[in-house]
Formats: C-alpha cells, structure tokens, sequence
C-alpha cells in the first residue's frame, strides 16, 4: 500500500494547488477596495482579473433579464409588396394558431395560405414564384432579420454603458438580454424595444382635420357600444389657454386659432346641448381638447382614443382620405400649474415622405442659445446622400407646410417648414431630459430594427434584494457547513475529522471549477451548494457505516477499511449517477438561475466522489499504514 | 457513537400500514388539486406580472387593496382588488402577482410601481431604485412552453433514471424506483396544493432534485439487497430485503439527517426568494426516505412474487 500513495498523493496535490490557483482572483477580487477596482480599470487589468473570477447571477447582484422575440408577421407584412387586408388576416391567423398549438410560424402559415388558396407570389414576387421558394426565402429573410436585430441591439447596448451585457439568440426568433446591475429598467427597456423607426409625414391642414374630426364624430354617432368607453369621458376644459406652443413657434397663433376656436365652441357647445349624454353625440371631438397650434388629448382619454380608432368605421373613413392620427411622444402639461396632461394630437399623411435608414449620424445636444430649443435636449441628424436629396426636395415643396418627425409611431416634433433645407440636417425636440435624448441618438445610429421586437419575458431583481439574497445565501451555507461539521465530527471522532476534511475541499474545489468555468453562481446555485455539503457527507456516511459492520464482524481496522471502501463503492457510484443525471436534466431544461443550480449540483457530486472517496482513503491508508492498529477510531 | 444499533426490525411488515399513510397523502393532495382545479401555478406557466416592493416601514395589506381596487392607467380602469397581494419576507415588504392583461398598456410594470409608491409615499426609501426588489413578467407563450418543458424534464428524468436503473439492477428493480418517486412528487405537489403555496420554475428545480436524492436513498437499499440476494440465495426475496433494510437502516437515518438539516437551515436563513424551493426540499427529503423504505421495496416483493 506504501507504494501506491505517492501518486495519490501527487494527484491530490496538484489537484488541490489547482483549486487554491483557481480561486486566487475571486479572494483577491472580494477583499478589493472599490478605489483599487477603478484603478486596475483603467489599466485594464480588471478585465483579466474579473475574467477568472466566480460570476455572480443577476438574481445576486441585481439587474435585468429580458427576452425578446422578433415580431415575424409584422415582418412579413413589411415585405409584402401589397398589403391588404387578407394577406394580413391570413398571417394573424397563422399567429394565433402557431400559438394556441405549439406550432412554428412559418408551418402555421403555409398551412393557411393553401387551406385558403391564397396566391402568396401576388405579394412576394420578388422572393420566388412558387410557395415553397417563396416560403422558404421568407423564412431565410425572417433568420436573417433576426441575426440583424441582435447586431443592432448589441450595438445599442454597448453603447449604453453597462458591465459585461450579454446579448444571446434563443432558438429561432428570441434573444435573450441580460443586463446586471440597471437601475433605470424603463429606460433600458425603451432602448431595446425601440424599432427606430424614423419616418417623415406631412401634417395635413387644420381645415381638413376639422373636416375629419367631425365626419369621424358622424360616423361614430349612436354606435350604442360606445358607452362601454364613456367612464372615461372628458370634461373640456373651460379655460382657454393663451400660453404660446413651445412646440412650434414658427406657426401662427392666430391663423390656428379661427379654426381651434371653432372646434373648442363646437365641443364646449355639445357639452351644454347635452349634457347627460355627451359622449354619444360627438364621440370623437368630445375626447378632445383644443390648444394653441394644436389639438390635444388629456392622458385618461388616450384609451378610449385609441379603441375608438380601431372601429372598423373609423379606419374605413381614415382610409379613404389616406390620412391617420399619430399621438406625440411626450406627455405634458398644458402649463405649468396645471395637473393634467396632455398628448398632442396629429392628423398626418398615410404615406410618410421621408423613411428608413436614411440617418448617417445622430447626436444629442443642447439646443443653442438663440433658436427655439435653447436649452432643451435634441438630437441633430445627419441624413446620407439619398436622404439629403429627398429631405430638401420634400421641405422645398412644402414651404409653410408642417411637418411630422415621427419615431416609432410617434410624433416628437412637427415644425413648419421655413424653407429648403438642403445638406440633410435635421434637429428633433421634444425630449423630457438628454438622458432620452441621447438615448434616441445612440438608437438612430445603431439603425433601426428590420422587424419589431417584442418582450415576452422579464425578469428585474433590485440590488437590495440581490445583496440580501448574496447575504442569507452565505450565511446559510456556512450555517449548513458547520452543523454538518460538528454532527459528523462527533458521530464519527477520528474519521469524522477526515470527512470534515474532505468536505472542506469539496466545496472549495467546487468553486473553482465555477470560476474557471466562468459558470455564473446564481441563489439557486447556493442552495444547490448547500445541498451537495448534505450529500456529499452520505458517500463518507456510506462508507463509514460500512467499516464499522465489517469492524464488528471482528475484522482488523485495515482489512475493515479496505472492504469497507471497495463495498461502498459500488453503492455510491449508483447513488448519484442517478443525482447527476437528474441534475443534467435539469440543466437542459433550466434557464437563469435553475441552471445555475444544476450546474453546483452536477460538480457538487462529481467532486464529491473523488473529495470523500479517494482524499479519504488516501488518508486512511496513510494512517494505517504507519503503525499497527489494534482500533480504529469511526 | 452509534445512534442505531443492530436493528431486526419487520419494515415489510408494515407496509399494509405504510400503504394505507401513502393512499391517504397522494388522495388529500389529489384531492386538493382536483378541487383546486390543478396545482396552484407560479407565473412562470402561467403568465402574468409579479411585482415585490420594499416600504421603509410596515405596511398593511387590505390598504393596498382598497387602492389597488380601482386604478386607472392611460384612461384604463383596472381593478386589482382581487389579485393575490401577500408580505413578501417582512411586513414591509409587498409582492404583487397579476394575471397576464390582454392588450397591457405601455410601461405597465414602472406605472404600477409608482401607484404602489403613491400608497404611502412617506414609506417610500429616498433612493428610489431600493423601492423595486423585483420585477417578473412572463408572457402568457412562454409560460405555456416552460410547461410543456417542465413536464417534459420530470418525464426525460424519469424514463433516463428507468433506463440506469435497470440496467445496473433489474427492471423490477427500476420499477419500484419509479413507484417511489412518483409517490414522492405527487405528494410533494399535494402538499404545496393543501397549503396553497406556488409551484414555480424553482419548484420544478427543487423537484427534480427531490427525484435525484430520493432515488439515492433507494439505491443504497437496493445497492445492499443486490449483494444479500447474491450471498442468502435460498431465503425468501422478503426477507432479503427487510434484512438489507435493516443493516443500512443507520446510514438512511444519519444521511436522512444531515440533509434534513442543512435545507431546513436553508428554508430558515435561505431568505425569501428560495423559501418554496427548500420547503419542497424539506418535504421531499422527509418523503424520499420514508417511500424508499416503504415504497420501493415492497414494490420489488411484489414484482418478484409475480
């Protein structure tokens, strides 16, 4: 026995100076003070230190876990070349049956598209003629989209300025976003949600959208299911207020004001007419509030606005005059002691003038001293060549005309259009701080998404309650540790000192193999470290047990020993490749956290065979060996 | 020290006994669950919003949900008064949990935050960040998929470990292994059914585990049945089997033990986020030692006398 210890011993050795190395940067990292951190950051050499250290999960040091999922109808009615209304009934429906079965998307639609003899090269003839050349360059169209989207977003986050962001696809169609450490999840949000849709309308003139406005109250009049929307009906307010629009200073008061008046008188005559039932006479105008420059909608109205616009009657009207209502971005105040607020109201062009990737660079600012928006954030754009040429034929063409800067289906701006603009630059407003500002800056330069994003999983924790989980982890862990300890210590005396011993080292192995497997410690990964001490401890129980039954049979402590481990064995390799491969399913199938637990739970046990079974027995062996005992001490 | 000593105890014996407890503890939890119409399921599977906040101070409930009864968000009435509003850890803390909302208006989670703030602003921590101490959202697909994920891990674990079982043992053997943790998953589920308490993605990890440790606990028996039946080859396999018990019998209990305390130090001091997973550990621990001894075991014997 005495010459096969020394590779044993040799084993253990490296394996043990191994885990010490392992582990060395954690220690280090811990005990760092926050100065040093931010000096060794500029150096660089966080980054090196940072890498072989154990990671936190973000259910630990808080932050943000998102799952997005690329909207693909949406895409796919973007690249129809016509767009009508059955196309797009088609393709919701092959969304709502993907969904209900379980199906994929593209298998849900091709089914609907023959069931409903749809001839699809009437809409994609640019991607094939038959359907399955089409569906197929459809579906390639919709993984590249996918593979741009998560381009996009990764610039977008880099440039937003958190540590180690990861940015990953998930099957098809999902990317997952993990961001540690955000305080501000709306704002994070906001940037990965935006499609960055920049788009150019005309506004149509306030005449017409008069004009609109009361065919749309005509159309809506005495639809009996309006009342369902009526709890939010608007009170108009009864002053009249004369505050000049920060908005648009270019635009004449006055020459808005004959028409606003009217539509102010019109409301605020409805309102006396009939009192008891207002909203049923005039629908629409009634949700309404007429500005200065502008039409408004006070925020508890904008539901009932938006249902209401959704009425097939209303599209219809909208339709044929080839016009649409976009909401501003923003919600404001009509002054300043005034607690309602309000969205503005556009009536724009259906066709925008100006679309897409047209944005070479964006920055956000202070407005000037001297200009309209002296003070307040805005981005300036520059437009490539293609943009520039259109920008300053459109603004050339329509002097006097407004025009609508609009984002993602909102409007930020619609300034009246002085002159030509030549040079493709442009300023948009209306931003509550630079914060959003820049924000949109960082969006327009990393380009807009090929196809809408939606989040269909969200997970925050804050810091508070990732310390606290970090703090009751660590004290549970230790709490197990030492029990177990002193149970095994006491139940066993001697060979309770070995297993202590080894599963001292188990645990430290364990957290080596995670730092240098950059596998990330999440709360579910504790739990699952305090669980490999409690069964860890069974294979030296296991083996324990077994020696004092062969001690008993009146053995002597080294033939004891020796059946004792070789009986064992067998019992513990069976033990817990069952554990393991419980463990290995559970990591298929986990996300986050859970697969964090079954990644300690996985080395845990591995570990834990080699620690209590041959650490273990090399120790006994060195003990026996060295003096003839008459007793063992277990 | 030897808490066990050499034991003869008739364990098969008792199994008519252990076989009536067992009935009793799957039909109470199945009966529950039918009642209840199915387990009580987390957002995880079933979609929706769970929001848990921290107030400076202690706050109480039936305030928050007269508030919370009527909200407007966007021009949108909502009545949360019947959403499942609970301490979350302390009495300052709040958890939310609302059912998915078919067309949710925009920035939902931050609105409702700050409605949750305007309870009692004076509670509110002046670092507003502090406020939030998590946010879940999981639409309602993706909840259906980690269902059928879900159901599909336990049932890829349970016909891999069939698979191990058999060939190390026998197939019955295997069999009686799967008998006892159908009946320690089943009762874990029952019990989190009768006390009302969620069955989550966690929940799902904790039983999973409880298959790992429970068959553990069953193969070190059958482990020592293996070897007695190879050297006691004209006894009867029932007796082979209450004698294998037995002789581990001091093993089961001191593992049993040792576990048993380090997850109910983890249900104690683990703090809240993992309080159901290591009560489902707890449980399951409890179970899995008691149906490996009374549960697959004497579905060997039977399979056996076949």
């Amino acid at each position: 026995m005495q010459n096969n210890l020394t590779p044993r011993y040799l084993i253990i050795g490296i394996i043990l100076a191994w885990a010490i190395y392992a582990l060395m940067p954690t220690w280090q990292y811990q005990n760092m003070t926050e100065e040093r951190k931010e000096e060794l950051r500029t150096t660089g050499e966080l980054d090196k230190i940072e890498s072989k250290i154990i990671k936190q999960g973000l259910d630990l040091k808080g932050g943000m876990y998102i799952v997005l999922e690329a909207d693909i109808p949406t895409l796919l009615i973007n690249l129809a070349s016509v767009d009508d209304d059955r196309l797009k009934s088609v393709i919701k429906n092959a969304q709502e049956i993907s969904i209900s079965q379980g199906l994929n998307f593209f298998t849900a639609f091709k089914n609907n598209v023959i069931q409903d003899d749809i001839k699809l090269s009437r809409y994609y003839h640019e991607y094939g003629s038959s359907l399955d050349d089409i569906l197929f360059s459809l579906e390639e169209e919709a993984d590249d989209a996918i593979n741009r989207v998560l381009e996009i977003l990764q610039n977008r986050v880099d440039q937003f300025g958190v540590s180690e962001p990861t940015i990953q696809k998930q099957g098809n169609h999902r990317i997952v976003v993990e961001l540690a450490g955000i305080q501000d999840s709306e704002r994070a949000r906001a940037l990965l949600q935006s499609t960055a849709l920049l788009e150019f309308y005309l506004v149509k003139n306030i005449a017409v959208t008069n004009e609109m406005i009361s065919q749309l109250d005509d159309a809506l009049k005495g639809r009996d299911d309006l009342s369902l929307l009526s709890s939010s009906q608007n009170q108009m307010p009864k002053e009249i207020l004369s505050e000049p629009s920060t908005d648009d200073s270019a635009t004449s008061v006055s020459e808005l004001f004959g028409d606003s008046e009217n539509l102010e008188k019109n409301s605020n005559g409805n309102n006396q007419d009939s009192t008891d039932e207002p909203f049923i006479d005039a629908p629409f105008s009634n949700l309404l509030t007429a500005i200065p420059g502008d039409i408004a909608v006070e925020e508890k109205n904008v539901y009932a606005l938006k249902k209401l616009l959704l009425m097939p009657e209303v599209e219809s009207r909208l339709g044929n005059s080839k016009g649409q209502f976009l909401l501003s971005q923003s919600l404001q105040p009509l002054s300043a002691n005034s607690a309602k607020k309000y969205y503005r109201l556009y009536y724009v062009e259906e066709k925008p003038e100006l679309t897409g990737g047209i944005v070479d660079e964006a920055r956000a600012d202070l407005g000037s001293l001297g200009s309209g928006s002296a003070g307040q954030a805005v981005v300036s754009l520059t437009m490539n060549s293609d943009g520039s040429r259109t920008w300053s034929r459109v603004t050339g063409a329509n002097i006097g005309e407004r025009i609508a800067i609009v984002l993602d289906k909102k409007v930020h701006m619609a300034p009246s259009i002085r002159e030509k603009i030549p040079g493709g630059r442009t300023q948009i407003e209306g931003f509550a701080s630079i914060t959003e500002a820049k924000d949109l800056a960082i969006i327009l330069r990393a380009g807009a998404l090929p196809a809408p994003v939606n989040i269909i999983e969200e997970r925050i924790v804050g810091p508070s309650l990732g310390a606290d989980s970090i703090k009751q982890g660590t004290q549970a862990v230790i709490l197990g540790l030492v029990l177990v300890l002193i149970f095994i210590l006491f139940y066993y005396k001697l060979a309770g000192v070995i297993a202590s011993f080894a599963l001292i080292w188990n645990i430290l192995i364990v957290l080596a193999v995670l730092a240098s497997l950059q596998a990330t410690l999440t709360l579910p990964g504790i739990a699952g470290l305090i669980l490999t001490i409690g069964m860890s401890i069974d294979a030296n129980v296991i083996i324990f047990e077994r020696i004092r039954e062969e001690l008993r049979k009146g053995k002597t402590p080294k033939t004891a020993i020796d059946s004792g481990y070789n009986r064992a064995i067998t019992t513990i390799i069976d033990a817990n490749v069952t554990t393991l491969i419980a463990s290995l399913v559970l990591y298929q199938f986990g996300t986050g956290p859970i697969k964090g637990f079954a990644t300690v739970l996985f080395w845990g046990i591995l570990i834990s065979m080699f620690t209590a079974v041959f650490i273990t027995r090399t120790i006994f062996n060195a003990y026996v060996s060295r003096k003839t005992l008459s007793s063992l001490s277990i | 020290m030897r808490i066990i000593k050499k034991t003869n105890i008739d364990f098969i014996g008792k199994t008519n006994s252990a076989a009536v407890l067992s009935t009793v503890l799957i039909f109470a939890g199945v009966l529950s669950m039918i009642l209840n119409s199915g387990p009580k399921l987390s957002i995880d599977f079933k979609g929706g919003t769970f929001i848990a906040v921290n107030y400076t101070d202690p706050v109480d409930i039936e305030t928050i949900r007269s508030e919370l009864s009527s909200i407007s968000i966007d021009g949108q009435t909502f009545d949360f008064g019947n959403a499942e509003i609970k301490y979350f850890g302390d009495e300052s803390n709040i958890a939310v949990r609302i059912s998915s909302i078919e067309d949710e208006p925009k920035q939902f989670s931050k609105k409702f935050t700050d409605i949750l703030a305007n309870i009692f602003p004076d509670k509110v921590p002046t670092d507003r960040s502090n406020f939030i101490l998590s946010v879940e959202k999981v639409g309602p697909k993706v909840g259906a998929e980690l269902s059928s994920d879900a159901i599909m891990a336990m049932l890829s674990a349970l016909v891999l470990i069939l698979i191990y079982v058999s060939i190390r043992f026998e197939f019955k053997y295997a069999l009686g292994a799967i008998a006892a943790l159908t009946h320690d998953v089943l009762i874990t589920l029952g019990v989190f059914s009768i006390l009302g308490y969620e069955v989550s993605l966690a929940v799902i990890a904790a039983f999973l585990t409880i298959v790992g440790y429970s068959l553990n606990d069953t193969i070190v028996i059958f482990d020592r049945v293996r070897e007695n039946a190879k050297a006691l080859k004209n006894i009867h396999i029932k007796d082979v089997i209450n004698q294998s018990i037995n002789e581990s019998l001091s093993r089961t209990i001191i593992t049993s033990l040792t576990t048993f305390f380090v997850v109910l130090i983890l249900f104690l001091f683990g703090g809240e986020v993992i309080h159901t997973f290591s009560f489902a550990m707890i449980v399951g621990v409890l179970i899995g030692t008691y149906s490996s001894i009374f549960v697959a075991s004497p579905v060997v014997i039977k399979m056996a006398s076949k």
